[in-house]
């Protein structure tokens, strides 16, 4: 195992080396560009395509928080709820507050009451460390998922908001078509990537650098840890906010059931799964997590698996032979067409968290880890093999 | 420079220090010494805002410090280094360095150096900080849209900030390991990036503790050099813990003496080594009788 990744590193260093980097970069958008005009792909695979982009977007904004500032936050839910819902009840008419304000209008708003809303989670949560900081963002998300469903008169409760706006530009109209929105999730996501990364190289990056890898240094060194731990969870709670924003629009309808502990989840583990702090990261972990169950539901994909009718046939005759002998009746294998859907909505966790210990055993700093990331993990500093010596 | 009056710390009924007074004037190299669990790194810790104090008044130029966060003190001219080694180990030296430069690289709008008095009392001193928060928060957001948009001001106080922060490491010999990432660097090379990390704040005040831990007699003798250096040069003030005689005696003007928490003793260091209290400290009371003339 060990023999093959050592050679598949080895074989993408040879490639790295024969084709520089921004021309690897060229290539990577001109397939992003060229993607909704190959007739293979559908408006379902271009549908996909947008989610991958959607959780991108989510994935670095939760990067800032976990990656940079190394604050493990398992509430992302919340922000993403924050920012659809400011779209569904400022934008949606019928709606409580029925200001009927264009998307454009609205976009701001969203990321300010997503950052608003980092800022309120932040405060109280900032003297914690480590596990604890997790365990009470993982119930804030909670609490605002139940306030979704509880306060009705504003939120219309589990009955959720429809008829919510598309965004409109010149020229273009409504964003309206798949291959649209596509579009329009790869300049975010674009411009977001941009973003973070411009971030990260900055003072403020650096700063968060720091409070990572020891905070109370980075105290000593003049950084105001509880200001840029602010910054981080309000960057990344913008971010999120955003993403919600073009969620609610993107759907046309929300209620409460779509801002589960699940979201929150997998935009964690995408980040994990990516390498965490690193971009490309984020872009593979995203395509893993939330692209291929979608793959998995396509039409396409169940006609392509029913060709394999005959292996789930000679399954079940060797199944029926072992029922036929044994006390146990262990069922039969379904219709081979139907096997994407089953992996997608039954045993999908089970395949996610099989794919997080593997990760976590055999590379442990992500796929695509950023250099710092890779480090940590390969060199474990004092601190994590002996119990860290204290201050006094 | 710094003054000291009757400073004690307790942890929960265990005393750490008690009734700790000095006064360290601008310009000296000043020893702090005593044996294992004397005090002399939570004396630090009292002066870096690490801990609170909770008993008696820390000042620095005048003006009170015990109490005010350590990012606070760190800005007013207070830096130190670390009895264990601890940088920021997965980032490169330049980095470290930089991490430094922190409150001196400007980003749009000049930082202010806290203008928070102690009142002695949290909800009070919290309640201080509620006018500042809009300012704070203007500050926050326009830190985000420099780095975001990098106009030319914040690129220029960048490459202001790493020429100084290459300056530095030239100064405390690390030239042309800029680019090594921190745990990389030789033990001794570690000890000398802490020292440029914590020159990088400009700080009136240095605390190295135990600068020569772990060192040989060469590398020490260059390490008091390198301190000697680095005060005049940069005309700090420094506060020295040090458990090597040799160091101590060659590098400090005065000597503080502590020992279970409580100063015992204070003098240029030809008088401390004919201290009987201080041999005492460190010899236990038999050693006064049968060697009169040993050494700490």
């Amino acid at each position: 195992m060990r023999e093959t990744a050592r050679r598949v590193r080895q074989r993408r260093a040879e490639f790295g080396r024969r084709v520089p980097s921004n021309v690897r970069w060229l290539i990577f958008c001109a397939v992003l560009l060229a993607i909704p005009f190959i007739p293979f792909f559908t408006d379902a695979w271009i549908q996909m395509f947008f989610f991958v982009g959607l959780y991108v977007v989510l994935g670095l904004g939760l990067n800032v928080v976990v990656g940079f500032a190394g604050l493990l936050d398992l509430g992302y839910v919340a922000f993403f709820a924050a920012g659809a819902y400011t779209l569904g009840i400022l934008g949606s008419p019928g709606s409580a507050i029925d200001l009927q304000l264009s998307f454009w209008a609205i976009l701001p708003l969203g990321i300010l009451v997503g950052a608003v809303f980092g800022i309120l989670l932040g405060l109280p949560v900032l003297p914690l460390r480590g596990d604890y900081l997790a365990i009470v963002t993982l119930g804030f998300g909670e609490i605002i998922r139940l306030f979704l469903v509880n306060r009705d008169d504003l939120t219309n409760g589990s009955q959720g908001i429809s008829a919510i706006p598309h965004p409109a530009l010149p020229l273009i109209g409504h964003i309206e078509s798949f291959t649209e929105w596509y579009f329009f999730i790869l300049v975010l996501a674009v411009v977001v990537a941009v973003v973070t990364s411009r971030l990260r190289d900055a003072r403020i990056g650096r700063a968060w650098e720091a409070i990572r890898e020891d905070e109370d240094v980075a105290a000593a060194m003049g950084i105001d840890t509880v200001k840029y731990k602010l910054m981080a969870f309000s960057t990344g709670a913008a971010i999120g906010g955003l993403g919600g924003v073009i969620y609610a629009s993107h759907i046309g309808f929300i209620n409460p059931a779509a801002f589960s502990l699940q979201v929150s989840i997998d935009v964690i583990a995408l980040v994990i799964i990516g390498g965490m702090g690193s971009t490309p990261g984020v872009v593979v972990g995203s395509f893993i997590l939330v692209g291929i169950p979608r793959i998995l539901l396509l039409k396409e994909t169940g006609d392509f698996l029913g060709r394999f009718n005959w292996l789930r046939d000679a399954i079940n005759h060797g199944v029926d032979a072992i029922n036929s002998l044994s006390p146990w009746n262990l069922g039969s294998l379904p219709p081979a067409n139907v096997w994407g859907t089953e992996i997608a909505d039954d045993t999908r966790f089970i395949i996610f968290g099989a794919l997080l210990v593997a990760i976590m055993v055999l590379r442990p700093s992500g796929l695509l880890p950023s250099r710092r990331r890779q480090m940590e993990f390969e060199h474990p500093t004092e601190a994590e093999v002996s119990p860290k010596a204290t201050l006094a | 420079m710094l003054v000291a009056d009757n400073v004690g710390m307790q942890f929960q009924g265990l005393s750490a220090l008690s009734e700790v007074s000095l006064r360290v004037p601008a310009g000296e190299i000043r020893g702090l010494i005593g044996p294992n669990g004397a005090g002399k790194t939570t004396f630090f810790n009292c002066v870096t805002g690490f801990y609170r104090p909770t008993s008696g008044s820390l000042s620095l130029d005048g003006r009170r410090i015990d109490g005010l966060h350590a990012h606070e003190i760190s800005v007013l001219g207070v830096s130190r280094t670390f009895q264990n080694i601890r940088l920021f180990s997965n980032m490169t030296a330049l980095e470290n360095v930089l991490v430094g430069r922190h409150a001196k690289i400007s980003v749009g709008g000049a930082e202010v150096a806290s203008d928070r008095t102690r009142s002695g009392h949290r909800i009070v001193d919290a309640l201080h900080t509620l006018p500042g928060i809009p300012r704070a928060l203007g500050r926050g957001l326009a830190e985000v849209a420099g780095a975001v948009s990098r106009p030319p001001q914040v690129r220029t106080a960048e490459r202001e900030a790493i020429t100084k922060s290459r300056e530095l490491l030239t100064a405390v010999g690390l030239a042309g390991r800029e680019n090594v990432v921190a745990r990389n660097l030789p033990y001794g090379d570690q000890r000398r990036l802490e020292i440029a990390r914590a020159l990088a704040t400009e700080p009136k005040l240095l605390l190295l503790d135990e600068p020569t831990a772990g060192m040989n007699p060469q590398e020490s003798a260059a390490m008091v050099a390198l301190i000697r250096r680095i005060r005049d040069e940069f005309q700090t003030t420094v506060i020295l813990i040090e458990h090597q005689m040799r160091v101590v005696m060659g590098a400090c003007e005065r000597i503080t003496v502590l020992d279970y928490g409580r100063k015992i003793s204070e003098g240029t260091p030809a008088e401390i080594q004919r201290d009987t209290k201080v041999i005492e400290a460190y010899l236990g009371t038999r050693a006064i009788a049968g060697q009169p003339h040993a050494a700490p």
